[in-house]
């Protein structure tokens, strides 16, 4: 039984990866004090686009860049509505997972001529990293070594959010325009652009995500292949506190529980209960914390 | 007559982003290499094409449009509810467990059944209305997580306790309702229920409460303004957590009206993957939040939806050609595509937009 409990925390980072990545776009722009309920839809654009970047170039670090790329056209869109248009954020994301959701299938039908999923399996997927020392020791090398590229991007990127926040000096801006627009502006802060900014780079990790999502796990797409993890990476960036580090370990549980449900399955154990938890323990810890996340949705209050 | 003006004024703008979603359509149609006329015909056809298609039509238009009321009262007291699909899943689930456990005859099932779901569907929402007001958590996330936890909870009850285990495969759903729980059809043979007469009452009651009652003037005010709402004395937070159980409440109808009327039974998933809930806000903000305005929108959404299901089964064109055309029409909706807007850009000097 030991190995198969390592062999559980190893499914855990791999499943938590696009989870994480999504998550910490999306604390971006909840800390410009945007709510981007648009997640879901940009990781399925990216999961789309890293598929059709490595069928037609053949290239895997050229099919990432596709993926980001179009994720950050949809954000475009998005930073565009909310920002320059002065349209409702919440509104503008549930239309970016509806269009996202179209126009992923249609593309599909035009690009590939396929109905449902597109497997190819001449396609390669994203290697696994073995890393040299790490990969020998026994329970660590389990752990650690083997996963896709993604996976320690994916970490690395929450401690450089972490040190962008509050060890730089543009950090400290965009947390500012997050905490107080008006004021940020009559400091002389560009907010407008921190805002868009903010925004396009959250399409870049929702980009990556969806790579990790359609060439690391699996190599192919289907239709709706992110089955609800752009919310439940909004969750769990609700449940960090849009602070990238809280971030790390609340998507580590969401990730937890998703491996453990997959498990439980076996034991005909009721999963609702284990799915269940981490959203539980989001609402617990809002009665605890309740005063720092204010910022996006009190904007939100105010602006209907 | 004002309010006749005021509802010609909030169709303008729909027809207007109608138009657009359609054009947009055509363009992933024509992507796709399909012929344009050929598949809006087919669409036309899969939504109001003959009596049976129409009355589907209808059909689905009713959980949508009881969704897009509850939401149009909140939206217009300034709250936002995005936790719909969770009071309508509990609402639907404690409906149906007392309809097939009550021992009654049909006609006091379906009275209990119906007070069951709006009650049910009304207290969760209340739920997420008392934590904004006591413990001041954010409304907008509350809603949205109390969603996975009542879905999860329906979802557990139809799989172990209360699972349908007569039939051979292990389904996730309860028993079937006796046939006196129906709610009855309004024509023999279609799929229109009187869930539909239900929801059309609701959308004129609901027109009545907010245009005459000292309640509507306050939930308005309030919308408006809740400053000056406060200062006139209106009690802030008792309009809020009226305003959450009222539109919880109706999304528990929805639920309940789409298993008595159309499922019969719980099903897992049933009312998720239709994604009824979603439709419904975007009919709210579609009608610009009037009730009357609710029930053309939410026919409307349900016509797409229906219509693209034509499109899928007679043409090579997907199904979600309404997901693309819906998307467009509430991306123009949710700019504020109107006059003002249009001379703010003119005085700017013209930038471009780029919308899908």
């Amino acid at each position: 039984m030991e190995w198969l409990d390592w062999s559980l925390v190893s499914s855990t980072i791999r499943m938590v990866t696009p989870i994480l990545l999504a998550a910490l776009g999306g604390a971006l722009c909840s800390r410009v004090g945007i709510f981007n309920v648009g997640l879901e839809g940009l990781v399925l654009v990216g999961a789309f686009a890293a598929i059709v970047g490595n069928h037609f170039t053949g290239s895997l670090f050229l099919a990432v860049l596709f993926a980001a790329a179009a994720s950050v056209l949809f954000s475009l869109l998005f930073s565009y509505m909310t920002i320059g248009l002065k349209a409702n954020e919440i509104v503008v994301g549930v239309a970016i997972n509806f269009l996202a959701l179209g126009l992923t299938t249609f593309a599909l039908r035009a690009v590939f001529d396929v109905k449902g999923a597109f497997y190819d399996k001449d396609m390669a997927g994203l290697p696994r990293l073995e890393i040299p020392l790490i990969h020998d020791i026994p329970v660590l090398g389990e752990i650690v070594s083997g996963h896709s590229p993604l996976v320690y991007l994916a970490f690395l990127a929450s401690i450089l959010l972490y040190i962008f926040f509050y060890r730089t000096v543009t950090g400290f801006r965009v947390l500012a325009v997050g905490m107080n627009p008006v004021a940020a502006r009559s400091l002389g802060l560009k907010t407008t652009r921190l805002q868009v900014m903010a925004i396009l780079l959250c399409g870049v990790l929702c980009g990556v995500a969806g790579a990790q999502l359609s060439l690391g796990q699996v190599t192919m797409f289907t239709e709706g292949m992110t089955a609800g993890r752009g919310f439940i990476a909004l969750v769990a960036m609700m449940m960090g506190q849009s602070h990238p580090l809280g971030i790390l370990a609340s998507s580590l549980l969401f990730g937890f529980m998703d491996a453990l449900s997959i498990r439980l399955q076996g034991f005909s154990l009721p999963t609702q209960f284990t799915s269940m938890l981490p959203y539980v323990l989001t609402i617990v810890a809002m009665f605890f914390l309740k005063d720092k996340n204010g910022g996006a949705s009190s904007n939100q209050q105010s602006a209907r | 007559m004002v309010a006749v003006k005021e509802l010609c004024k909030s169709l303008v703008q729909p027809l207007l982003a109608v138009i657009i979603g359609l054009l947009t359509g055509a363009l992933v149609i024509a992507a796709v290499g399909e012929s344009i006329i050929g598949t809006y015909q087919e669409m036309w056809k899969g939504a109001f094409g003959n009596f049976y298609f129409f009355s589907s039509t209808l059909a689905r238009a009713t959980p949508i449009m009881l969704i897009a009321l509850g939401l149009a009262l909140a939206f217009r007291a300034g709250v936002f509810n995005l936790g719909a699909e969770g009071q309508m899943v509990l609402g639907a689930i404690s409906a149906t467990l007392v309809a097939i456990y009550l021992p009654a005859p049909g006609i006091v099932k379906i009275l209990a059944a119906l007070v069951t779901g709006i009650v049910a569907g009304g207290l969760w929402s209340l739920m997420a209305g008392y934590m904004e007001a006591k413990f001041r958590i954010p409304l907008l996330i509350s809603t949205l997580l109390l969603n996975y936890i009542a879905v999860l909870f329906a979802s557990y009850l139809v799989s172990d306790p209360f699972q349908d285990k007569s039939g051979s495969a292990a389904l996730a759903q309860t028993v079937m309702l006796e046939k006196g729980a129906w709610l009855p059809k309004l024509f023999a043979g279609m799929s229109v229920h009187s869930g539909f007469i239900i929801a059309i009452v609701a959308a004129l009651l609901l027109f009545w409460v907010i245009r005459f009652t000292p309640f509507g003037y306050e939930v308005k005010m309030l919308g408006h303004n809740p400053f000056f709402a406060q200062y006139g004395g209106i009690h802030r937070i008792k309009v809020m957590l009226t305003g959450m159980f009222a539109s919880g409440a109706f999304a528990g109808l929805a639920g309940t009206v789409e298993v008595l009327g159309a499922h019969y039974r719980f099903v897992d998933g049933a009312l998720t993957v239709p994604n009824f809930a979603w439709t419904g806000l975007m009919a709210t903000l579609l009608a610009n939040s009037n009730p009357i305005g609710v029930i053309f929108t939410s026919i409307l959404l349900a016509a797409f939806q229906t219509g693209a299901m034509g499109v899928e089964r007679n043409t090579e064109v997907p199904l979600e050609l309404a997901s693309v055309i819906q998307a467009v029409l509430i991306l123009f909706i949710s700019a504020r595509f109107s006059y003002s807007w249009w001379k703010q850009r003119k005085k700017k000097g013209g930038e471009s937009h780029g919308v899908a």
